[in-house]
């Protein structure tokens, strides 16, 4: 049979086609769905549809006392479960004037930074099958983790919701191994990361990818409201480590990566060279930790009850500023209690930025934001 | 809002700021432990946070949290800014009466606040003026209620319905003993006729382990069991008399039980509200609640004539939902959400796009509500 002649194929009419991605999907990373107005190949709108994990996580502290409400925020963002478990103590430490003892906040910024790497990596891993490295930068980055998990385990009992901080210090102190293990941990991923930096960085296919696409420029990150890595790739040297010290980040010396572009690969970038930034911040930390002391602030009652007032506290999580917003009438739970969620906020502007892209591309762009559903839906 | 109150505090040099570039508004300030807060009346607040936005002294550029927050009589938006060209940090608070919540969108100036916005609208019920697409964003269409009010009950539901059922059960128990042994309702009969089938199934089961049946042969022998057990209730059921017919009135007897429990449960839930609105510990509040019901109680007994039966009813805004406004309000949010579904279904059949599908679905939702008005 003769093919139809060129001018009849240009004929041919196109309609817009909808395509529902998720809420069961593997590539949306959660219960997440978005429906895609698709002309060809070509996105045209993009309407993200969020809420399937949405469990009233700021309800429910408003009926548990301060110290209960501790185990939500594990659940929140249960990738960085010390960051978000810091960030609450820090808010209710600051309604309260707690002073939190040295060898506490050491113990926080170790667990804190080694956090931030764990999380990376479980992106890394996860960005790279979105790429189409099916399952290698996976079990590299997982290896990684695991790692770091042995060491969380270690601590706290337990391997994903961990409960360790308190208002005013830590539940308990490390086990007595805990120098060494976290040495090696360190051996361990500086390692991990050069071995994902050579699979990934400079290869041909994920460089096509990734690079130039979905640029931002840093105007439109900070008027969508971005923050971490997000952010940062385009540009803009924020991290609230360095811009609002918290805890004692002003005594560690590191940097900060910014990308030029914003594009999905700057955030990758960005993200690794955050992972090796961190375990700086670990192995100097382990150095001036005092080897013993207190891990807890004195003279605490068994009911915490800050005075009446306010405050939001914010902290740099792997996914960028994760905020509490406390008010307290006095009483022994929280009258409110708001969560900002870094990936939320980070997820919120999708729209502007999948329209006009592939449809393979707009699953990139959505891995590249690096979201935790639980952490955007509450 | 006071403006003398407000010059008398040494401000921080923010505030300053803002006092420098908006001498006309006025605004209070809070100090709190991390960013200093103001607090603008509402009809100020747009061109507030304009030239926060604009102006170059205070250039606020990132819009970092926006929360709601009920203070029961009034709603209150909390803005949380920060400013990359000059470091600063700021929270604006803007409060609005609970019956009338409103308030000037800022999307435009930040798009950050667009989910903020419509999370807080679904949440809150508050409603941001001038936002481009208000549609709720974590829960489905046509909830009905804010979650995060504090009238939205979270633990107390589920208190309220055990208080409800003990309540219900022991006044059958006492009430009317001797009279009324049928009295309990029928579905305390279904549960007792599952209670025995388990036992019979239970013992069944012990038996053939113990004669050491086989899995099959146990399976056959409770079923057998099952099957006499069922023969005997048919037996029994048909040997007994219908009584019901014969008592004057056993329903409204449990009606005014019911309704007493019901107006128990609703004190304990006031009870509970007014303890956590002072702010009272666990302790405190249940010998709080404690005390309202034993009020409660002795004012029962001190008038035991019944309450006046038919109770008016209260045209009071804001008083508590009674289960039956309750229940009214879950039906017609049932029935909403088959409207919605049924529109839906039509939209999707005639093919409409995405936008043309939301206009029939609030078309089909505002016929109904006229039906409702009608009717």
């Amino acid at each position: 049979m003769a093919a139809p002649a060129p001018e009849h194929r240009h004929e041919l009419e196109t309609i817009d086609l909808y395509i529902n991605v998720g809420p069961q999907h593997p590539a949306t990373h959660g219960v997440f769905r978005m429906v895609l107005t698709v002309n060809g190949e070509l996105v045209e709108d993009c309407d993200p549809v969020i809420g399937y994990m949405h469990r009233g996580n700021e309800k429910l502290p408003e009926n548990c006392d301060y110290r209960q409400a501790i185990g939500y925020h594990d659940r929140t963002d249960y990738l960085a479960q010390f960051n978000t478990e810091w960030t609450f103590c820090l808010a209710v430490e600051k309604l309260m004037g707690l002073e939190v003892p040295e060898r506490a906040e050491y113990i926080r910024v170790i667990l804190g930074e080694l956090n931030r790497v764990a999380s990376h990596m479980m992106w890394v891993g996860a960005f790279g099958t979105d790429v189409g490295f099916f399952g290698t930068p996976f079990m590299y980055a997982f290896r990684e983790r695991e790692v770091i998990q042995d060491l969380f385990e270690a601590v706290t009992g337990e391997r994903m919701m961990y409960n360790y901080f308190r208002p005013g210090g830590v539940a308990w102190d490390l086990p007595d191994d805990f120098e060494e293990h976290c040495r090696y941990v360190i051996e361990h991923v500086r390692r991990g990361i050069d071995d994902l930096d050579a699979l990934m960085t400079d290869n041909e296919v994920f460089l096509a990818r990734c690079r130039g696409l979905s640029p931002v420029t840093p105007e439109q990150a900070i008027n969508w409201g971005l923050s971490g890595p997000m952010l940062r790739a385009c540009g803009v040297r924020h991290d609230l480590r360095r811009a609002e010290p918290y805890s004692i980040y002003d005594r560690f010396d590191f940097e900060i990566p910014v990308g030029t572009q914003g594009d999905v690969y700057d955030r990758y970038l960005v993200r690794m060279e955050e992972m090796r930034q961190s375990l700086r911040i670990v192995e100097q930390a382990l150095r001036q930790m005092p080897r013993n002391g207190p891990i807890m602030a004195a003279g605490l009652k068994r009911v915490l009850r800050p005075p009446p007032g306010e405050v939001y506290a914010r902290t740099e999580s792997p996914r960028g500023e994760y905020g509490v917003y406390i008010v307290s009438r006095g009483g022994d739970k929280p009258w409110r209690h708001k969560v900002r969620g870094a990936s939320f906020c980070n997820l919120s502007p999708l729209r502007e930025m999948v329209v006009g892209n592939y449809v393979a591309d707009a699953i990139i762009i959505l891995g590249s934001i690096d979201i935790v559903l639980c952490e955007v839906d509450r | 809002m006071s403006e003398g109150a407000a010059t008398d505090q040494a401000l921080p040099p923010v505030l300053e700021r803002v006092r420098e570039a908006l001498p006309d508004i006025p605004f209070q300030y809070v100090p709190t432990p991390l960013d200093p807060a103001v607090v603008v009346a509402r009809e100020h607040l747009l061109p507030f946070m304009t030239a926060l936005k604009e102006d170059e002294r205070l250039a606020f550029d990132y819009l970092r949290c926006l929360s709601g927050v009920d203070y029961l009589d009034e709603l209150e938006v909390v803005y949380h800014l920060r400013s990359f060209r000059h470091g600063h940090t700021i929270a604006v608070k803007v409060r609005m009466p609970a019956d009338d919540p409103r308030v000037p969108s800022v999307v435009h100036l930040w798009k950050a606040a667009d989910w903020h916005e419509r999370e807080t609208w679904e949440m809150f019920g508050i409603v941001f003026e001038g936002h481009p697409d208000l549609r709720p964003l974590l829960t489905e269409e046509g909830l009905g209620y804010y979650p995060l009010r504090k009238s939205h009950p979270l633990a107390e539901i589920e208190d309220w319905q055990e208080n409800l059922l003990e309540e219900v059960e022991r006044l059958a128990a006492v009430g009317a003993p001797a009279a009324a042994p049928e009295a309990v309702d029928e579905r305390a009969q279904k549960v007792a006729l599952a209670q025995k089938k388990a036992e019979v199934i239970k013992k069944a089961r012990e038996e053939a382990r113990a004669k050491g049946l086989s899995a099959e042969e146990e399976r056959r022998y409770v079923q057998e069991a099952l099957k006499r057990f069922e023969e005997e209730a048919a037996k029994e059921a048909a040997a007994a008399p219908a009584p019901a017919a014969a008592r004057p009135s056993p329903a409204d007897e449990r009606a005014q039980k019911v309704a007493l429990a019901q107006k128990k449960a609703e004190v304990i839930k006031k009870a509970r509200e007014e303890a956590r609105a002072q702010g009272l510990s666990g302790e405190e509040e249940r010998k709080y609640v404690q005390e309202a019901v034993r009020r409660f109680e002795e004012e029962m007994a001190a008038a035991p004539a019944p309450a006046p039966p038919p109770q008016p009813p209260a045209a009071q805004g804001k008083a508590p939902l009674t289960p039956a406004e309750r229940a009214a309000r879950i039906a017609l949010a049932q029935k909403k959400a088959e409207v919605i579904k049924k529109a839906r279904e039509e939209a999707r059949a005639k093919g409409l796009t995405g936008e043309e599908e939301r206009k029939y679905v609030q078309e089909a939702l505002h016929r109904l509500e006229q039906e409702g008005e009608g009717g």
